[in-house]
């Protein structure tokens, strides 16, 4: 080792002096840099459960295509906002209720259930003979079969003048029958569980009608408003030119249990004539959720799912593969720039043929021809993408290890007779490893380049969000066409970071480390 | 050992390599058919269709692309033997989804990539090798540092995804701004339109050389972006390397202004690596930018891959991947040769 500088880290291995090692790499400002934001990264890749708002799965829709952020709506005050617009949707206080026709049929109250959730219960008793009301027939009434029905209310007010672009309304509720319809097959027929959208100006709108079976154990419903009962409800409270049809902003919100035509005559029978019972309806939930043009932190994708939570969850991709893929095809270019640089000869020789192959191979095609036969699932995509990358690192290793094997320690090592592995891991390989540092940190962003170009043709696990694939999304559905700049800027800048912060690294590390450029 | 001889041994060895590649390409393009059993011609006509077609269409429609139903070992021989003659007498088949010979499916491509990879790569050469020599001249000021670092982050910029902001800037948001009186198209390598009605117009090859170069100008910025980072760097590291040789400072004593110095002789012995890596590029021009293609819709090689392969038209993939592994191998041995002219230190061996 050299004489005047002996007291310099640089002339001791790189491992006996980590502190003289950090005091040169903290002197360049983008190294820091990088380091931050890589810990940044890895942090939102390991908190990704608390992180994300919704489910991350590219295909879960969970409000309409394309929604702006809902930062952007700073911009807009006249946007609409997604939100709860039921007043009590887990139904704490009493709500009003309302019977029709007979009203000795039907009773109703309310009360706390487990979790001091708010319940509401209808019931409909009904004994064998008893008279009913029943409306004509009309298929395109919006009120049920029987004039005689019960319903409970909640009124909440829209102040928007706009339409909300998709409204769902999640519905839980149990039904308990009692006498003949807990005996008879098809009591499940002989009632409805209703909801109703009515506006101030008294119009009606059913969006849900129940079907059996019914269970006693609470179940959920999500109801996906269509355009037209959404528009029915809704419109007449946006203004048109100035005209607004419905003389409030109020919505009502009802639900209601009715007998159905059924029970007048059902296959050749009158079960009004022979039932004797009660069906008890219990809602648990009934909220209503409106959405408008924005959602989320960084809105919707084309399908409708959330994509500040894939934004999230595809760190993780991006990281294990980038990682794992560069660890993998380290491993095998060390272990053949090893090989060939100490052996040298025919082993050199053929090995090296093998890289030159590997070198007039097309690369991006041909990790797309692999990727598509094995099948594009992570453990492939890392495969495929180290197969191609080890390469550079098996050449600039094997340089190294070529000018080092000369060297007089590995003479004197092999004179008192060390074994050539040995030699090799103990002598040659911590000489060579500052060397592999920088090149390994460059190696993390080819590999996350790659995966998010293949990611972008498609070849990307189906059910994981990745960025990659969160672009071609954008790309094959012409997000910017719709305005949606966004689907098109934050993966892009998300991938450009993550490997700008690697690339920053593996640049300080590439200053510090390399002897060539040192003494600059 | 003289030029001859390596000339000679070089282009055996060239030889050898180009063999490979199309033993290579012969399995891994028949990978589907080997382990999953997916013959092409499954895919190409329906289940139904295939039981209702008599033993002969199917016989004929199996010959006509060179495939043989069920093959066993000694067809797979058969197979393998006729692909290599055809490989090498220049035939590269019938493409199974357009049923064209593959080498005019090819050629009809060719100049559209040819024209992007070109302009793009020398675009990013001059402009790498003009900001590298500016910088080189004082490492470490402010400017090399600031250079360095957008270096640094254009390396890191994934060029698909710059396509895609180029076009929605350029040729959504900004045509949409100022009515569609500026602005770039969507895609495309020329508008259909405009070259029926070129057709009879007297300065049509003028329209039509402008609206090629209209839709060539996005993907071009892109890419040449995209390559601009890399050449940068290695003139800018190559020049300090140069500028830190002992004849730089003779030629500094014997009092050769700044300027001379570094142009007359920093720049030249710079260029010597510079030009190998340049033969290199050239030799990957027909790889063609499949994603970057794909952005713009450009009707070139690279996508032509992409597209071929998921619907496993391997004869257009092999005969694209034969292709480009000649170009490269030759393409490296240029860049060798010319190192050689160019360097006369170098001894061929």
């Amino acid at each position: 080792m050299s004489d005047s500088k002996s007291s310099s880290w640089k002339d001791s291995n790189w491992y006996v002096s980590l502190t003289g090692f950090w005091k040169e790499y903290r002197k360049h400002k983008i190294g820091i840099l990088g380091i931050i934001v890589l810990f940044l990264f890895v942090g939102m890749a390991f908190a990704a459960p608390w992180l994300a708002t919704h489910d991350p799965a590219p295909g879960k829709k969970v409000a309409p295509s394309f929604l702006a952020p809902e930062w952007m709506a700073v911009f807009d005050p006249e946007g609409v906002l997604t939100d709860e617009y039921m007043p009590d949707p887990q139904l704490t206080n009493e709500p009003t209720f309302r019977t029709f026709g007979n009203s000795s049929k039907f009773s109703y109250d309310h009360f706390t259930g487990a979790g001091n959730d708010g319940r509401v219960n209808m019931t409909w008793e009904h004994k064998a003979g008893d008279r009913m009301n029943w409306a004509p027939p009309n298929p395109m009434s919006q009120y049920p079969d029987s004039e005689d029905f019960v319903i409970f209310m909640q009124n909440f007010t829209w102040p928007f003048e706009g339409l909300p672009s998709d409204v769902n309304i999640t519905f839980t509720y149990s039904v308990s029958l009692t006498g003949t319809f807990a005996t008879e097959e098809n009591s499940g027929l002989m009632f409805k569980t209703y909801i109703w959208l009515i506006d101030s100006s008294g119009d009606w709108q059913r969006v849900y009608r129940s079907f059996p079976p019914y269970s006693s154990e609470f179940q959920t419903r999500k109801i996906d408003l269509n355009f037209f009962d959404l528009n029915n409800a809704w419109g007449g409270m946006v203004e048109d030119d100035g005209v607004q049809e419905d003389p409030t902003d109020e919505l009502t919100v009802a639900v209601g249990l009715a007998p159905t035509d059924n029970f007048r005559y059902h296959l050749g029978e009158t079960p009004s004539l022979n039932y004797t019972g009660s069906v008890t309806l219990t809602v648990e939930e009934v909220s209503l959720v409106a959405y408008g043009d924005y959602f989320g932190v960084l809105g919707t994708t084309d399908k409708g799912a959330d994509a500040w939570s894939q934004l999230v969850y595809g760190s993780r991709i991006s990281l294990t593969i980038g990682i794992l893929a560069t660890a993998l095809s380290t491993a095998v270019g060390v272990i053949v720039g090893l090989t060939a640089g100490y052996f040298g000869g025919k082993t050199d020789e053929i090995l090296m043929r093998v890289v030159d192959f590997l070198l007039v191979i097309p690369g991006l095609p041909l990790m797309m021809v692999l990727a598509a036969f094995l099948g594009p699932t992570i453990e492939n995509i890392i495969v495929v993408i180290a197969i191609l990358g080890w390469t550079g690192t098996s050449r600039l290793i094997r340089s190294q290890v070529m000018a080092e094997k000369n060297k007089a320690y590995v003479e004197s090592a092999r004179a008192i007779g060390a074994s050539d592995t040995y030699i090799i891991f103990r002598h040659i390989l911590p000489n060579v490893t500052p060397i592999l540092f920088a090149d390994i940190t460059l190696g993390v962003v080819a590999a996350i380049l790659s995966e998010s170009g293949l990611a972008f043709l498609g070849l990307t696990d189906p059910n994981e969000p990745s960025w990659g694939r969160m672009l071609a999304d954008a790309q094959g559905t012409g997000g910017f066409s719709n305005g949606a700049w966004w689907v098109v800027v934050f993966p892009g800048l998300m991938i450009t970071i993550l490997s700008l912060a690697f690339t920053f690294v593996g640049h300080t590390l590439d200053q510090v480390l390399n002897p060539r450029l040192r003494e600059r | 050992m003289g030029l001859r001889e390596y000339v000679i041994r070089r282009s055996i060895y060239m030889f050898l390599l180009v063999v490979a590649v199309v033993c290579f390409n012969f399995f891994l393009f028949r990978l589907p058919t080997l382990v999953l059993d997916v013959s092409p011609v499954d895919l190409m006509i329906s289940e139904e269709l295939r039981r209702n077609l008599t033993r002969e269409a199917l016989q004929g429609l199996y010959q006509r692309f060179g495939l043989v139903p069920d093959p066993d070992i000694f067809d797979w021989i058969y197979m393998f033997w006729r692909y290599l003659v055809n490989m090498f007498t220049g035939n590269f088949g019938l493409s199974f989804i357009s049923q064209q010979p593959v080498i005019d499916e090819l050629m009809s491509r060719l100049p559209n990539t040819l024209l992007l990879m070109g302009t793009s790569s020398i675009v990013s050469i001059i402009l790498g090798i003009w900001t590298g020599v500016k910088v080189a001249a004082d490492p470490g000021s402010r400017k090399d540092v600031s250079a360095v670092t957008l270096a640094l982050f254009i390396y890191s910029l994934p060029i698909f995804w710059l396509g895609m902001m180029l076009l929605m800037v350029f040729a959504f948001y900004v045509p949409n701004m100022t009515g569609g009186l500026i602005g770039f198209p969507l895609g495309g390598t020329i508008s259909y339109e405009l070259w029926v009605s070129a057709k009879t117009d007297p300065l049509g090859a003028l329209y039509i050389a402008g609206d090629i170069l209209h839709h060539l100008f996005l993907p071009m910025i892109a890419l040449g972006v995209g390559g601009y980072g890399g050449y940068f760097l290695y003139m800018r590291n190559n020049l300090i390397d140069v500028m830190t040789e002992d004849y730089i400072l003779t030629a500094r004593a014997k009092g050769l202004d700044e300027n001379q110095v570094l142009y007359k002789h920093g720049l030249k012995n710079a260029m010597l690596p510079m030009v190998t890596i340049i033969a290199m590029t050239f030799g990957f021009l027909i790889n063609g930018a499949t994603l970057t293609e794909t952005v713009f819709n450009w009707y070139g090689l690279g996508r032509y891959i992409f597209d071929s392969l998921f619907v496993l038209d391997y004869p257009v993939v092999q005969a694209i991947f034969m292709i480009i592994a000649i170009t490269a191998i030759l393409a490296n041995f240029v860049a060798d040769l010319l190192y050689g002219v160019l360097d006369p230190r170098i001894k061929y061996g």
